[in-house]
């Protein structure tokens, strides 16, 4: 193997480790291995001489991983394990061949790899990632052009003086040249105002956020997960921190450890529609793809953005998962009456307990009934006694057994806010109060600077609703009556030990701060579409631009940028860097012409030597000198060394006017 | 891998394009006159196999963009694609203002490849990537420094003695990235002079037909006679050089060569026979006798030339053979 064409395997493979990336940290771990194997064994190949691997080691390890990716995901048919497939079979192609073929196979797969990447995020780093890849794509290929120039010849590449960098500068300097003609398609090139088609549902396999059930654990994992919900601007009226209530998934039926939503809770569709009222909540929502179908909203949504219905329990349900970057306008008002009646087979739905569960529980919940009929007053009496007993709002919640909510209220005492949620619906239902689990999320950060709430996975909360006869569904949150600071500070304020490394108060402040980029990146990048991008010329008066505008600007734009970008194109240098030796002649006749001389370029150089020492008579000998000099090093290269040129012509610096 | 070989070759332009185009440029332009420029109407662009499964792939993610509106994704596409649209440009100016000066080639025997030599200059200051000669039996590739010339070669079979035309090929470049083939078709006016191919087993030299044994003649053969002042002519390896460098002179070496040993190659001694057959045992003969230094006198129809030696003489021989008409 030459020098040369493992300088080109090191661009290829480089290539493939930058658009590989991303999807490797998210591989599970065997098969993140298994990746990184036949990428060592090539390196090692291209470093330090080792053989190819045999065909049956290929086809041994090929199986591996296909066993440890099946394992892992289950099936293949999700849209990560079929990436993750596609990365390891593109690594395992790097220890298959090494021809100029092979490797434009994995360039070309590589930056498809990296549009797949997009489908998972596109977050403000990734423009990084995504013109890294491009860029290294670029010299790899324009290294494999020369590959197979020679591969026929027989010989190889003649060579060119070439850096790192310099190879890197073209492949940038190629890249920054097409990106005005880029923008100019990403502005005007028609876009689709609707999907032709969706993602089957079955190839969704990373939600993330809240799920469709509740069980002891499931809120407080969240609360590990510091990545943005959503984001909403407020128009107009802001509420307090102890309002922001994001209602999600709400949850009727309990198992005694699980909760789950109502069939009719999700299917029916909200009896009456609140009004907007007198002084209602406008504010538009930035919901951050999650491939499940909630919309969150505050209490209580006057309306359903388009796709979405309003259930009975007043959830945003949207008819399919959300895969891309969403945004919906809400109108919500407070002043609401959820159900001032409630139906029997509601109640019936709303009191519904497995028997035989919990029976410390029952007696005490009894014997509070007796001592106070008023449902309301029943309530206050059991957050009273949250409030006073030592109950602990913590992430070190023991595991719990049969009677979970007994051992929970009686021995464990120590639990986060689902524990304290699901204990009091319990507890209510016991009581004959209906009662029922609301998640979502709860309070948020509000950036100054953004003017706008930033909700974050941790920010995910779990409460209560019971029915309350003329005040219908009641919020009780029984985690404030616990830990106060929590509706307060948010989840992170009521607990004191961090949650991982690298969990500081500093380090939250600032990436809350910096999340402003990634706001404005949504905005004005990422949500770019048909719509924004009909209204593109409505500041010169036209109010909707169809595709046959949006054509005729992107040829305009086209024809103008032809005329500047195709000069520009013209003189973008190769890769490889300038000849020493020709650099410090070219230094030298700019430093004659300095001083009048102006050679014919056809002439030789120690014909120009002659010339300029004629011209210049007192300079003549250090002319002659470098002339001659010049043109050993150029027709005799190594003999005279490069840096007996230099040294002349770094000592030649004769004043602007001779003596 | 073997799907996207497939497709990949299966866009290759096949050889019923390279004849449609050859038979076109033919047709406007005539054979290449040289030195020939290359400037914006010798030059075609147009993508390569690769290239079309680059496109492929683009138009795929690009409509995968489109549908679930993924700004990253067509950004990605539409920065790509504008590179692609670029690369054109490039593999156009990497071939634009290249002189073309000459094509040299050297004699061959039938049966043997002619290396049709184009002699390339980058008049221009700045460099050539990877400029490619392709013609029908070779790719042969060279980069252009700047205000530098270079060569490339064509090799071509001559199976057939006497001129053989040198096919049309191609002067190409797939500078960046590979995407896209800018190239010229050159119809060439170069020919090579193919000799007769010598014969495996030739009979033995003829002697002289004319019996005048025995007596010496100076001047050529293989024996040392004397030295004597050059003479402008006297062949180059004669000079004595080391004598001449004692003497600040040149000196020839006289050369005698005993007259019985000129050899006469006679076409009409040669009997009735395949006239392909004569004409190889000739040329071995030719060789024969110059590589053992007989001075031979060549007789054709319709040609003769005088006993003789030295590479003019052989290459005035070989050359009546290769063309002579049956």
């Amino acid at each position: 193997m030459t020098r040369r064409a493992t300088t080109t395997a090191l661009w290829v493979l480089a290539t493939f480790a930058v658009a590989m990336f991303p999807q490797w940290l998210r591989m599970p771990v065997a098969v993140a291995a298994l990746t990184l194997l036949p990428l060592g064994w090539r390196l090692l190949t291209e470093l330090r001489g080792w053989p190819q691997p045999p065909a049956w080691m290929r086809h041994v390890l090929t199986a591996l991983a296909l066993a440890a990716l099946f394992m892992s995901y289950g099936d293949l048919s999700g849209r990560r394990s079929a990436v993750s497939l596609l990365t390891l079979m593109l690594a395992l192609k790097l220890i298959e061949g090494d021809r100029v073929r092979d490797g434009r196979l994995v360039v070309s797969f590589s930056l498809f790899l990296c549009a797949t990447q997009f489908l998972f995020g596109q977050g403000a780093l990734m423009p990084v990632y995504g013109g890294g890849t491009v860029v290294l794509a670029l010299v790899a290929l324009t290294r494999l052009h020369r590959a197979e120039a020679w591969e026929q010849p027989g010989g190889e590449p003649p060579r060119v003086r070439t850096s790192f960098l310099s190879e890197l500068g073209f492949g940038l300097r190629l890249a920054a040249a097409a990106v005005p003609v880029g923008l100019a398609f990403f502005l005007f090139f028609p876009r689709l105002a609707s999907p032709l088609w969706g993602i089957p549902e079955t190839t969704l396999d990373s939600k993330s956020g809240l799920s469709n059930s509740m069980s002891p654990g499931s809120i407080q994992q969240l609360f590990m997960d510091d990545s943005p919900a959503f984001r909403a601007t407020f128009d107009g009226p802001t509420p307090s921190g102890g309002n922001l209530y994001w209602r999600g998934p709400v949850f009727w039926r309990f198992d005694g450890e699980t909760w789950k939503g109502s069939l009719f809770g999700m299917n029916f569709p909200a009896s009456e529609r609140p009004a907007p009222g007198a002084s209602p909540w406008s504010y538009t929502v930035q919901l951050e793809p999650n491939e499940r179908k909630w919309l969150f909203a505050l209490d209580y949504p006057t309306t359903a953005p388009a796709d979405t219905r309003l259930t009975l329990d007043y959830q945003l349900i949207r008819r399919d998962p959300i895969l891309q970057l969403m945004r919906y306008d809400m109108v919500s008002n407070p002043d609401f009456v959820d159900s001032p009646t409630l139906p029997e087979t509601i109640r019936a739905e709303a009191l519904d307990l497995p028997p035989d569960l919990n029976p410390r529980t029952r007696e005490r919940v009894a014997q509070w009934r007796r001592e106070m009929p008023d449902d309301a007053a029943l309530a206050r009496r059991v957050l009273d006694w949250f409030n006073r007993e030592p109950f602990f709002y913590s992430l070190e919640a023991p595991l719990l057994g049969r009677h979970g909510v007994d051992e929970f209220l009686f021995d464990t005492r120590t639990g986060f806010c689902e524990h304290y949620a699901s204990s009091f619906a319990v507890m209510m239902r016991m009581a004959g109060i209906p009662a029922r689990v609301v998640t979502g999320y709860m309070g948020g950060w509000y950036s100054a600077l953004g003017d706008y709430f930033l909700v974050r996975q941790s920010d995910a909360h779990a409460w209560t609703e019971i029915w309350l006869a003329g005040r219908g569904w009641t919020r009780i949150d029984p985690t404030a009556a616990v830990s106060p600071l929590r509706i307060q500070q948010g989840a992170l304020g009521a607990l004191s030990e961090p949650r991982h490394l690298l969990d500081y108060p500093w380090l939250r402040g600032l990436r809350n701060g910096v999340d402003i980029v990634q706001q404005r990146w949504n905005d004005w990048v990422i949500e770019y579409g048909a719509q924004q991008q009909s209204r593109l010329f409505a500041p010169l008066g036209l109010e909707r631009a169809g595709p046959a505008v949006l054509v005729g600007a992107l040829l305009a734009a086209l024809g103008l940028f032809g005329a500047f970008i195709v000069p520009l194109v013209f003189r973008i240098r190769g890769p490889g860097r300038d000849d020493p030796v020709q650099r410090d002649w070219q230094r030298f006749l700019r430093r004659l012409r300095r001083l009048g001389f102006s050679g014919t370029p056809s002439c030789g150089p120690l014909e120009t030597g002659q010339a300029a020492a004629t011209q210049l008579p007192a300079l003549a000998s250090p002319i002659l000198t470098i002339s001659q000099l010049y043109a050993r090093c150029r027709y005799a290269p190594g003999v005279p060394p490069a840096s007996e040129l230099r040294q002349a012509v770094r000592g030649f610096r004769p004043s602007r006017k001779p003596v | 891998m073997s799907l996207t070989a497939a497709i990949t070759d299966r866009l290759d332009l096949g050889p019923r394009f390279e004849d449609w185009l050859l038979e076109r440029v033919r047709r406007l332009r005539g054979p290449t006159e040289f030195p020939l420029q290359l400037a914006y109407r010798h030059i075609y662009v147009m993508p390569t196999g690769f290239g079309a499964w680059f496109g492929f792939l683009l138009v795929l993610m690009g409509v995968a963009g489109l549908n679930f509106n993924n700004n990253m994704t067509l950004m990605l596409v539409f920065l790509l694609g504008a590179i692609t649209l670029l690369s054109t440009l490039l593999a156009y100016r990497n071939l634009l203002g290249v002189r073309l000066e000459a094509v040299l080639v050297k004699p061959v025997f039938a049966g043997e490849t002619a290396r049709f030599r184009l002699l390339l200059r980058n008049p221009e200051a700045r460099r050539r990537f990877a400029i490619q000669a392709v013609g029908a039996e070779s790719v042969d590739a060279t980069d252009l420094r700047p205000q530098d010339s270079g060569r490339l070669t064509v090799v071509q079979t001559c199976p057939y003695r006497g001129w053989t035309e040198m096919e049309p090929f191609r002067v190409e470049n797939r500078f960046p990235l590979a995407l896209f083939r800018a190239w010229s078709v050159i119809i060439p006016t170069a020919r090579c002079l193919v000799y007769p191919e010598p014969a495996v087993n030739p009979p033995p030299l003829p002697d002289s037909g004319r019996g005048d044994h025995g007596v010496a003649r100076k001047g050529e053969g293989e024996h040392f006679h004397g030295l004597r002042e050059y003479r402008p002519g006297d062949p180059l390896r004669r000079i004595a050089w080391r004598a001449s460098a004692r003497h600040q002179k040149l000196y020839s070496r006289e050369m005698e060569a005993p007259r019985d040993d000129a050899c006469e190659l006679n076409w009409y001694l040669m009997g009735s026979g395949d006239t392909e057959e004569k004409l190889s045992i000739l040329t071995a003969w030719v060789l024969r006798a110059e590589r053992r230094q007989i001075p031979y006198s060549l007789e054709m129809p319709g040609a003769a030339l005088p006993a003789d030696l030295g590479d003019e003489h052989r290459a005035a021989c070989l050359k009546i053979l290769a063309l002579h008409k049956a």
